[in-house]
């Protein structure tokens, strides 16, 4: 008996050891790791991304000899303060598109995990027989490297002298700068409402602005109240027009009798830098054949911008905003060289803008 | 007589004295709240309580949570001798009582299955077990490792009324159980499976000659019941909080679940640092164990209690809790797998000592104090060891000036210096630290723990703080003080400006413009002004009475029990003098 049980003991550990070595995928990433097909190639070189393994990374490529390591690094984990800086690589889909047995190509969609929020990045990767297994064949694009040059600092700002270093934020003896909101359009959508429009700085300094909305019932009470959050720009200039979006997520336009719309201003300090240019602005049908705003951002200031946010308000033909989306860019803007952005609308929507437009936030990491 | 110093047991305040000296100057480094994770968390609980005994409602974390969430008795005793002592030095001092009782209950425990020497040895490697310094000093858990021995003295009672209908000992043994759940429930439900039943198999096995197994069942049975209608009485305000809100938010992902196997790190953490040299005499447990009758049982409940402690190594767990298994963490069984091991390994270092002498001595002694160094040691050397450096002293003193304390406030990148922050300002947060108290749909929708660290929980994270962030108007939250950079772009896209800087850069602040004054957050899961006083009244209550039953109430068994300590002749090793 105690012969038995013992031994039963060690056995039934051993068992249950790796049983869940088993369950936990083990067999799933030694059957990557060999990369016998080209997905499975792809697979294994985004896994060692994933975990920062970047030399096991860089040895899987079919082309090391011709690929910078610190680019490839910096294709996952960014550079200049961009927001791939400040993104991780969280998890990934693959499929391949197309093989003839020596080349393949493999699309991946990467889900990264930001400062922001999530970020999708969608790539094609080519795919190479050598030897036994796959190999990766990776293309970086080459760097512009840009003249020295001078670039004149002569674009507008407004201080504010508050009345001592003791004064909180927001205690101003001052009146608010005159803002209004110009359009407001309820939209439903299939899982919520969303409240769009815009939001104008009449007055001649510049304002801090946030809009909130209230849904009410019939009898006026309120049933939820949202703010514009990130969607906004929330610092106007004067005269500066910002599109703005509210998100009502489980609301139906049936449960509500009407929209209070409530902007909140406030003098702050503002420059007219940096200055980005968008060019090249179209609508078209993205790799996965959504519907995208797509064009390129020019910074046109001497200093990086390191984390673009693209709004975009699109207009039906009488003018009324119909949609805005958004979307972070997760290279940095360095100075006068395009960088392309690209953010989603509706299908359904699609087919109504007649135009847009688009304005750009920015972050300028005071530290880089 | 053998009196070789080799064959003598070690006399149980010789050991106790060992524990004092080994973790006293520890605790009174207060080194738990600079290295651990919960201690401070733990004091926190404790500064409610010594301010509103009897309003468990907490308004500083959660935008209000209540504290019968989590059952009250070590705090409580930490805010009781926080009167005298201070909150920090209180908790330490609670802290060194678990390990004193720690040694008490692991040589009482022991003297049910083991002889006196061995028991004496369990109980002197007692205060070495890397477990312990892996709970006090890294995990700060201050409830299992209080709770655990008082489960442990609980458990000679349950032997002695099972199996010779000690009237006595049904008493002591049901108040000291009802103690060990007022101060951790969670201890005493898996006490019951790992511990209670091979005590009561051991109870049928030792059972009286005019007594029948069926006896023997029938009065643990009697036990359970009345501890069970005691356990739902002392912590009624508990379990009405769990059933108005059950645990249904997304599960926190947690290292302890892994599968060690695939992740070194976590394999050192939660394996090698708690059972360090134990690990070596884990095959003789098994065998020394399947080998006697009467420690079979024992053995039993180690294995299952080590299986737990594997955490996703195996998958037995999560067969056996189901969901529970995303909502429990695993450091806590490392402690009840020793402790159920320790009385098998007190036989291995007798055996080991009765033929090896000085050398066993040595070699015992070596592994013993092995065990701890690195359990110590890796609280310097681990990845995760806690961020202690910050001086969240602006903080309070920003939150507490100017009636900051209007307004709610967050954390980000300040690890585990919440509690720290929230024990001794005045101003209430959104975020905390404690997993099951959140209702706030921005935190359970999401699977994240604090907001503070939501960068690495990733995607779930970061989307539970952009929740939090766009709803800062409902909550009143207008502060956030930022330890971290990365968190930076969204406060600048969502409107929050920098106002302050403390400690160069250290430490940011920013702050909303448009957000209106906090106001309570209406709640049902606010406990009812009778739930107050129960909640102030009977943990605190049974642990008197515990007390009070210690000191009046002798324990007639102790005479008995230490006169029999010669061999006899038997096909199989004595463990216990009642039994030959």
């Amino acid at each position: 008996m105690k012969w038995t049980l013992a031994i039963a003991i060690f056995a039934a550990t051993i068992v249950l050891v790796i049983i869940s070595w088993f369950q936990s995928g083990a067999i799933e990433r030694r059957r990557i790791s060999s990369a016998d097909t080209p997905d499975e190639a792809v697979r294994l070189l985004l896994s060692r991304v994933k975990s920062h393994n970047w030399d096991a990374a860089y040895a899987q490529l079919a082309n090391s000899s011709y690929v910078d390591k610190d680019n490839f690094i910096h294709t996952f984990s960014g550079d200049d303060g961009s927001l791939r800086t400040y993104a991780s690589l969280e998890n990934y889909d693959v499929w391949p598109l197309h093989s003839n047995g020596r080349l393949a190509t493999v699309r991946t969609k990467l889900h990264y995990s930001t400062a922001v929020g999530p970020l999708d990045d969608v790539r094609d990767i080519q795919v190479e027989h050598e030897g036994d297994a796959w190999k990766v064949l990776w293309s970086t694009a080459a760097l512009p490297k840009l003249a020295p040059q001078v670039i004149p600092v002569n674009y507008l700002r407004w201080d504010v002298i508050n009345r001592g270093a003791a004064d909180d934020w927001g205690v101003q003896n001052v009146d608010s700068p005159r803002v209004r909101i110009v359009s407001m359009n309820a939209v439903q959508r299939p899982d919520r409402i969303v409240i769009v429009g815009e939001i104008v700085n009449e007055d001649t300094v510049p304002a801090y602005v946030d809009v909130n909305a209230t849904l009410l019932h019939a009898d006026g009470s309120a049933i939820t109240q949202e703010n514009s959050f990130d969607k906004i720009s929330h610092i106007l200039l004067p005269k500066q027009v910002s599109p703005y979006r509210v998100d009502f997520p489980g609301y139906r336009l049936t449960q509500i009798k009407s929209v209070r719309m409530d902007a909140k201003s406030m003098l702050v300090p503002a420059s007219a830098d940096p200055v980005i240019e968008v060019t090249g602005q179209k609508l078209q049908k993205d790799a996965l054949g959504k519907m995208v705003l797509s064009g390129d951002l020019v910074n046109e200031s001497g200093a990086i911008v390191n984390i673009p946010h693209v709004l975009a308000s699109y207009y039906d033909s009488n003018g009324k905003v119909i949609w805005v989306s958004d979307g972070y860019v997760d290279q940095a803007l360095l100075p006068q060289t395009p960088v392309s952005f690209a953010v989603d609308l509706p299908d359904d929507i699609a087919s109504q803008a007649h135009t847009y437009h688009v304005v750009v936030n920015s972050f300028v990491n005071q530290a880089s | 007589m053998d009196t070789s110093f080799f064959r003598r047991p070690i006399p149980l305040t010789a050991s106790i004295l060992v524990a004092l000296a080994i973790h006293g100057p520890l605790l009174m480094m207060e080194l738990p709240l600079k290295t651990s994770y919960d201690a401070n968390f733990h004091v926190f609980f404790a500064s409610h309580y010594a301010q509103h005994w009897f309003n468990p409602w907490n308004e500083k974390w959660f935008a209000g949570f209540s504290q019968t969430t989590y059952p009250p008795l070590g705090h409580q005793w930490v805010a009781m001798f926080s009167y005298i002592l201070g909150l920090p030095l209180a908790c330490m001092l609670v802290y060194l009582i678990a390990i004193l009782l720690l040694v008490v209950g692991v040589y009482r425990l022991s003297r049910l299955w083991v002889s006196e020497r061995a028991s004496s040895y369990a109980a002197f490697l007692t205060a070495f077990l890397g477990t312990i310094t892996f709970l006090v000093y890294s995990a700060g858990q201050l409830s299992t490792v209080l709770s655990a021995p008082l489960y442990l003295l609980a458990l000679p009672y349950f032997y002695d009324w099972s199996r010779s209908a000690d009237g006595r000992a049904l008493l002591k043994g049901v108040v000291l159980t009802l103690v060990a759940a007022a101060v951790h429930h969670v201890t005493l439900i898996f006490g019951s499976f790992m511990f209670a039943l091979p005590v009561l198999w051991l109870a049928c096995i030792d059972r009286e000659e005019e007594s029948s197994i069926g006896k023997v069942i029938g009065r643990g049975i009697v036990f359970a019941i009345l501890a069970g209608i005691g356990v739902a009485v002392v912590l009624a305000p508990y379990w009405i909080s769990l059933i108005k809100h059950p645990i249904e938010q997304v599960p926190i992902p947690h290292a302890s679940r892994s599968n060690f196997l695939l992740n070194i790190d976590y394999a050192i953490n939660y394996f090698f640092i708690p059972y360090g040299a134990l690990l070596l005499a884990m095959p003789f447990v098994v065998w020394i164990g399947a080998a006697s009758r009467r420690l079979r049982p024992l053995m039993l409940g180690f294995w299952v209690a080590f299986l737990f402690s594997l955490g996703g190594t195996t998958p037995v767990p999560k067969w056996l809790l189901g969901r529970a298994f995303e909502i429990l963490t695993f450091e806590r069984f490392t402690l009840l797998a020793a402790l159920l091991a320790l009385p098998i390994v007190g036989v291995l270092a007798e055996m080991l000592l009765d033929r090896y002498k000085a050398a066993a001595a040595v070699g015992l002694s070596a592994a013993a104090v092995a065990t701890m160094a690195f359990a110590m040691g890796w609280i310097t050397w681990s990845p995760y060891r806690p961020d202690s450096s910050l001086d969240v002293n602006p903080v309070i003193n920003f939150m507490d000036r100017d009636g900051h304390d209007k307004y709610r406030y967050l954390t980000l990148g300040f690890g585990n210096s919440i509690p720290k922050i929230s024990t001794y300002s005045h101003a209430n947060s959104v975020d905390g630290e404690y997993n099951s108290a959140r209702l706030l749909p921005e935190f359970t929708h999401y699977g994240t723990a604090q907001l503070t660290s939501a960068k690495f929980f990733g995607t779930a994270g970061m989307e539970s703080l952009r929740a939090m962030l766009e709803h800062a108007n409902k909550y009143g939250l207008k502060f956030i003080f930022v330890h971290d950079p990365y968190y930076i772009p969204l406060l600048n896209f969502a409107g929050w400006r920098q106002v302050e800087i403390f400690d160069s850069g250290q430490i940011t602040v920013w702050a909303k413009d448009d957000v209106p004054p906090a106001h309570p957050i209406p709640s049902d899961a606010k406990p009812t002004a009778l739930e107050g006083i129960l909640w102030g009244t009977l943990p605190f209550g049974f642990s008197l009475l515990a007390i009070l039953l210690a000191i009046f109430m002798r324990d007639r068994a102790d005479a008995s029990r230490n006169l029999v300590e010669f061999p006899a002749i038997t096909q199989e090793p004595v463990f216990i003098p009642e039994a030959r």
